[in-house]
């Protein structure tokens, strides 16, 4: 008994020792730069640089005080890897890059448990969870700022901070075949016209293969007036407004299906599939992203790139912005900062990261001769910001699953929609939809809840009338007190003095204990208070 | 029973080497448990500390009782499985009952923590852009320039210089920025900020002192916070709002919020939410159904197929055996994450390789992927391509317990071969692989990556009122509504619905272990 | 009919037939894995499956994946391979142990211990995996070498599952095993000791070997675990480094990815063919007669 004992334990310690003591011998492979036939020219520019930069690595005796860790993803990390030693020679500092995809996962877990990067490379739509969690520093890039595309700056800031340093905008284009199409459409009806008549001459197989059924399909859905959220005045999305069963996004829908029906839209949506449509020349007209460039120049198919069409309005994409982010809880906040403002939002740091990622930069100055981007970079002027409200989460499946039952003609497009839009809106109003609450300073001393200014607590939530008013009546000692109304359980929806949205509190004085009762009355969103 | 039990063998702790080898392990192990618990509560981590000592009495116990003799045998396995195994469940029910999630990821203090460092600048309080020196002692100064281009330079605890009366300036760059100041050399600010203090320095006196806030400005700035402890509330001396915690969210006396809060105990919230959504209200019903069908059929089949396999090429004496049998396994050699994908490929309705080929012999083209029977269709197909080579391996070996004079007794009585498979066999073999039909049951029960990455439980049910679809199970239906759909990640709500998962599956197995006791019966009869 | 047949061509007839099956059975096998052959071969790095044979065929994915230095290939096929063996040994240790009290001796809560193993194997581990992270990051500010990014604290996370329901497998081959073997030792005085490693543990043979497989397998094909607590690239078993071809968001390499993972599978086939004589040596032998 003893000996098996004996034996399993010395082998973990020694299985433990042995493995903590070697680490991988052999040094990576070798540090030959791929051969690939017939690359363009901004390939060439990443494939060269980690390579060169790699053979520095081993010899990266030199250790450092202070580490700045960045996390990136496949396609900046060759870049960054690049600005290695060039700056671990200038300031001393190291400099760590890891190519880390499913960091948007891994970042919330692991910054708390203060085993996240100093900073991390984030699309613009994930910033405002983050910033919510208090994991974002915000930046401050000083005059520096009117160095900046306006509108990436804007998308990379949240709740008016800006929280990080963009370096790339990135929105899809209309791709068309050269070899097919003479003059590029300017219409839908006139890209089926014309994407038809290839079908039916038997040159095509399909006029248009759509590559996914949310943010693939949105420039078509734009130019039908179709939209996702509505915007506020100042410009930001209001997730109180959910498009997706608007008129446009139906008849954008209508669309699709007609032209699936009539053998011109392929039913299959998948990304790969509308790709290798195109650039085998099965398909004449293609909505990608610049992510795409690389794949149809290997592919060798004629193409050029224009604008959108439009129907009832200007078809427009989403348009993401990538930057990086400070974590606020790295021990170097200050420093990763000034990485950030000092180093990364320069001319050369930018004119080299654009080069290395094919997107068009966030930065001013940087040039490109590249003809795709400057036609991706046109786009971009009509592209509307990816909503990075959280409610955007809600939105993609079944949004999707909508486009899939029109494209797979289960059902009409006004029943789809209208059926996804319903979801959604459920998912955003959450668990307590239909509540109506009267969160104040008085909810605690009413015994009805624990603690005060909680929307979500059920013992203070008015019951509904019947007739479009919601009432509850509550003992209260006496004091003076402030409420608001809130919907839904939460802060999203509210109404304060005068029924105004987002309005100032009520305030209300109990003179002796007594009763209290809440009116609120859902046509004008006013709020009665009686004190008996 | 009990006679058996003194028929065993003598528990040997006679020698005197033995016991003293053993206390001298215990010894060790002890040494070992207190460092470590100590070591953990000094790192803070009370909960690891607290297990690791019970882990460390049970093991003195184990191995002091004799009585416990049968532990002994497992108690490194026990020890893991309860650090790595039982451990982290007991932690993901502990999240279930938090508000842990987007929004509330920090623990308490590191909320305190961000918010006492966030600094303000006071009304009338300056702001300057800032370039940093250094000397030989390693101590700062700042050269500072406001809006109105007027600059200063400025040492800790001492007042302000005007640039006019500062002495001993470096030449002047174009923007005016001397590149020394007496011995002090001029730095650049990624040079300044690896000083981790250096935000904590106040340059000049308490009343015109500046403070670093970012790469760029430097001002008189004032802590923002306050925490008092007492009262556990956060005091903003910016606006004078008081914020108490609301779980777990920071709310003032006016009802404002700040924008993050942190991990806190919400009670029951998590599953009442559930249980209130309107996941409740989709198509549960069909979802559970073909939950039970996917599970039962996937076991069936490629149990089925994997014990025909074992069974057919166990034959030692057939030629060219062994690479049949390498061929059936590789399968389970190549990752899924990419395998899966391919046969998402193949069952592509217009380009799949299966439809072409169906098409040129029967000219039938299945739409795989529309029509909900034929996708539930296809993902058995891809499952039992996927799975069969498990019990390919296990059969395989299960096989050789089965004593051959079984089948020597029942050739004699003149069974022929595949009344030989049911009556001997099959039975034989439910011993020891019963439970293993049980787990992979379960597993295939809760198979979400199969579901997500072959069709993403699509096609999706018409009208449903949240979204799901025809292949759909309950764990890829519920995930997606905790986790995708939802506004943000909501760790406490998922772990919640995974408690409930949990609870239907426990009661489905020990259901199953109740009603199928073949291996308790049988094995006692070997 | 087939009684007028001869030993000999009842003999081929037996052989034939179950060649013809094979035949079936191995083109469902493998007729996926042509897609991912070809897919290893073709440079567009496009998984889409219009044709089998890609236009121009290459060895790129394959020389991408051994001469690109971000992508230490062969470290990563070594850690695996490593990591795989020594959970292998650690794990199948525990089980082989831990079965056999549950099969020969009688002990209070023995059917319950059973059913808690079980259990736990049922829990839906998702969200677990943060609870993970959470513990292997405090035993690592204890004890560095069994931290995050450490081969020894993964191997130790693995080793949660060694009393895993191969327990159940493990045990139920031990029931089949009569116990007048044991009993009749017993009677000449050896302890339980000597019972398990002198007589039973040989008989064991086939069912270790596949369990071990099965661990083996299991531990070479985990990323999810491995993905949250291994950082650095260096340090990533195969299947991490290749989970990371796939999951650029819209540059897979999924060419890489393939060609990847048929190197990944040559190990397990090798393994496999040297072990399986192993698991169906015990038939002929009768070993079990005693």
């Amino acid at each position: 008994m003893k000996k098996s004992l004996f034996v399993i334990l010395s082998l973990v310690l020694i299985a433990a020792f042995a493995l903590s003591a070697c680490g991988p011998a052999e040094a990576p492979a070798t540090e030959e730069p791929m051969q690939e036939p017939a690359v363009e020219e901004p390939m060439e520019e990443p494939t060269e640089e980690p390579a060169a930069e790699a053979t520095e690595e081993p010899a990266e005796e030199a250790t450092f005080d202070t580490y700045i860790t960045i996390w990136s993803d496949d396609m900046l990390t060759p870049v960054l890897l690049g600005f290695v030693e060039d700056f671990q020679n200038e300031y001393g500092i190291g400099l760590v890059v890891e190519n880390v995809p499913d960091r948007n996962d891994q970042f919330p877990i692991a910054a708390p448990a203060g085993e996240g990067p100093d900073i991390i490379m984030l699309a613009h739509d994930r910033l405002g969870g983050f910033a919510d969690s208090g994991l974002l520093a915000p930046i401050d890039l000083g005059d520096k700022a009117a160095n900046f595309n306006p509108a990436a700056l804007q998308a990379y800031s949240y709740n008016g901070q800006l929280v990080g340093v963009p370096y790339a905008v990135e929105n899809m284009a209309f791709f068309y075949n050269t070899d097919m199409v003479d003059t590029p459409p300017t219409t839908w009806d006139e890209v089926m016209e014309v994407g038809g008549a290839l079908v039916d001459a038997g040159e095509a197989t399909y006029a248009l293969a759509l590559a996914g059924t949310t943010y693939d399909a949105y420039p078509l859905m734009t130019a039908f007036g179709g939209y996702v959220f509505g915007t506020n005045e100042d410009g930001s999305y209001n997730p109180q407004d959910v498009g997706i069963d608007s008129e446009g996004m139906i008849a954008a829908g209508d669309f699709i299906k007609a032209g699936v029906e009539a053998g011109y839209i392929s039913s299959s949506t998948d990304w790969d599939t509308a790709h290798v449509q195109f650039e085998t020349g099965e398909v004449p007209f293609l909505m990608a992203g610049p992510w795409a460039l690389d794949r149809l120049r290997e592919s060798g198919v004629p193409y050029a790139i224009t604008n959108f069409p439009s129907e009832t309005a200007v078809g427009a994409p989403f348009s993401g912005v990538q930057g990086f982010a400070v974590n606020a809880l790295s021990d170097n906040v200050l420093l990763a900062q000034a990485f950030l403002t000092e180093f990364l939002a320069t001319d050369a740091s930018m004119q080299k990261l654009a080069e290395g990622s094919n997107r068009p930069s966030a930065w001013l100055s940087v040039t490109s001769d590249d003809p795709d981007l400057a036609a991706f970079g046109e786009i971009a002027a009509v592209a509307q910001p990816m909503p990075n409200i959280p409610e955007m989460g809600s939105v993609w499946g079944s949004w999707g699953d909508a486009t899939t039952l029109v494209v797979n003609g289960e059902q009409d497009a006004a029943e789809a929609y209208g059926n996804a839009a319903a979801q959604i809106r459920d998912l955003i109003a959450g668990a307590a939809a239909g509540m109506v609450n009267v969160p104040g300073s008085w909810q605690a001393a009413s015994g009805a809840c624990e603690g005060d200014w909680d929307p979500a607590c059920e013992g203070s939530a008015l019951t509904d009338n019947g007739d479009g008013t919601y009432s509850a009546t509550f003992e209260l000692p006496a004091g003076d007190y402030e409420a608001k109304v809130a919907m839904d359980g939460a802060w999203t929806e509210n109404y304060g003095v005068d029924g105004a949205a987002d309005g100032d509190n009520y305030a209300f004085t109990v003179e002796a204990d007594g009763t209290v009762t809440f009116t609120y009355d859902s046509e004008t969103h006013l709020l009665d208070i009686v004190i008996e | 029973m009990g006679v058996r039990l003194k028929k065993q063998p003598k528990i040997p702790s006679g020698t005197l080497w033995k016991v003293t080898l053993r206390l001298l392990l215990l010894l060790a192990i002890d040494g070992f448990v207190i460092w470590f618990a100590m070591s953990a509560f000094a790192e803070g981590y009370f909960q690891l500390g607290v297990v690791i000592a019970l882990l460390g009495a049970g093991t003195n116990y184990v191995i002091l009782a004799k009585d416990l003799y049968p532990i002994r045998w497992m108690l490194v396995g026990l020890v893991f499985m309860t650090m790595f195994a039982i451990w982290p469940i007991l932690l993901t029910v502990f999240v279930a009952f938090t508000n842990y999630g987007d929004g509330h990821l920090l623990t308490k203090q590191q909320s305190i923590d961000l918010f006492l460092q966030e600094r303000y600048l006071p009304e009338g309080g300056n702001a300057y852009t800032w370039t940093g020196y250094i000397n030989e002692n390693d101590e700062y100064a700042l050269w500072l320039q406001n809006e109105d281009g007027e600059s200063y330079l400025a040492y800790p605890g001492k007042p302000l210089i005007p640039a006019a009366e500062a002495s001993g300036l470096g030449e002047l760059d174009e923007d005016g920025i001397p590149a020394s100041v007496g011995d002090y050399k001029r730095l650049n600010a990624i040079q300044v900020a690896t000083n981790k203090e250096i935000v904590d320095v106040q340059f000049g006196t308490d009343l015109d002192g500046v403070r670093i806030r970012s790469a760029r400005e430097a001002a008189q700035l004032e802590p923002k916070f306050e925490y008092d402890a007492e009262q556990d509330t956060l005091i903003n001396h910016e606006n004078g709002q008081i914020y108490t915690p609301v779980d777990g969210t920071w709310t003032s006396n006016k009802g404002d919020r700040l924008s993050f809060g942190f991990r806190a105990g919400v009670g029951f919230d998590n599953f009442t939410r559930f249980f209130k959504s309107s996941a409740l209200r989709g198509p549960l019903f069909h979802i559970i159904s073909w939950n039970f069908i996917f599970a039962f059929m996937s076991v069936f089949m490629t149990f089925s197929l994997g014990l025909i396999i074992a069974y057919i090429y166990n034959d030692r004496s057939l030629p060219g055996r062994k690479i049949i049998q390498s061929f059936l396994l590789i399968p389970y050699t190549i990752p899924s994450l990419i395998t899966i994908i391919i046969w998402r490929g193949m069952f592509n309705n217009e380009y799949g390789v299966i439809n072409r080929i169906l098409e040129s012999l029967f000219h039938i083209a299945p739409a795989w992927t529309v029509e909900p029977n034929l996708a539930k269709i296809a993902i058995l197909i891809v499952n039992l391509w996927l799975g069969y080579p498990y019990f390919m391996l296990i059969t395989s070996g299960a096989l050789q317990a089965i004593p051959e004079d079984l089948y020597e007794a029942a050739s004699i009585d003149g069974a022929n071969g595949i009344q030989k498979f049911f009556r001997i066999t099959l039975p034989m073999l439910l011993v020891s692989v019963g439970p293993l039909l049980v787990a992979s049951f379960v597993y295939n029960f809760n198979n979400f990556n199969l579901i997500f990455l072959f069709i993403e439980g699509g096609p999706p049910i018409p009208n449903s009122p949240t979204r799901a679809g025809y292949t759909d199970i309950l764990i890829s239906y519920v995930y997606n509504f905790a986790f995708a759909a939802g506004r943000a990640k909501e760790y406490g709500l998922g772990a919640a619905i995974t408690i409930i998962i949990f609870i239907i599956v426990a009661a489905i197995t020990l259901f199953q272990f109740k009603y199928t006791r073949m291996w308790e019966e049988v094995g006692e009869n070997a | 009919m087939l009684k007028n047949l001869t030993f000999k061509q009842r003999i081929w007839l037996g052989h034939a037939w179950r060649w013809l099956v094979a035949i079936i059975l191995v083109g469902f096998a493998i007729f996926p894995v042509l897609w991912v052959v070809s897919a290893s071969f073709n440079p567009s790095n496009s998984l889409a499956t219009a044709k089998l044979i890609p236009d121009n065929v290459g060895l790129d994915n394959y020389r991408y994946l051994l001469n690109t230095p971000e992508f230490p290939f062969l470290t990563w096929l070594w850690n695996s391979i490593k990591i795989a063996t020594i959970t292998t040994v650690l794990s199948v240790s525990i089980t082989v142990l831990a079965a056999y009290p549950f099969s020969r001796l009688r002990f209070k809560g023995r059917e319950t211990m059973l059913k808690l193993i079980l259990l736990i194997q049922v829990f839906p581990g998702l969200l677990a995996m943060i609870a993970m992270f959470t513990l292997v990051t405090q035993f690592g500010a204890i004890i560095p070498a069994l931290g995050l990014d450490t081969h020894a604290g993964l191997i130790m996370v693995y080793l949660g599952g060694a009393m895993g329901v191969n327990i159940w497998l493990m045990k139920g081959f031990f029931d089949t095993i009569p116990r007048d073997i044991d009993e009749s030792a017993m009677v000449d005085g050896a302890t339980h000791w000597q019972i398990f490693t002198q007589l039973l543990l040989p008989l064991m043979r086939p069912i270790l070997v596949v369990i071990g497989l099965l661990t083996f397998i299991g531990t070479y094909g985990d990323f999810i675990l491995a993905r949250i607590l291994l950082k650095s690239t260096e340090q990533y078993p195969l299947m991490v480094g290749l989970f990371i071809f796939t999951s650029g968001e819209f540059s897979k390499k999924w060419g890489a990815f393939a060609a990847g993972a048929l190197i990944g599978a040559l190990p397990i086939m090798t393994i496999y063919l040297l072990l399986q004589d192993q698991i169906v040596g015990g038939l002929t032998q009768g070993a079990v007669k005693g």
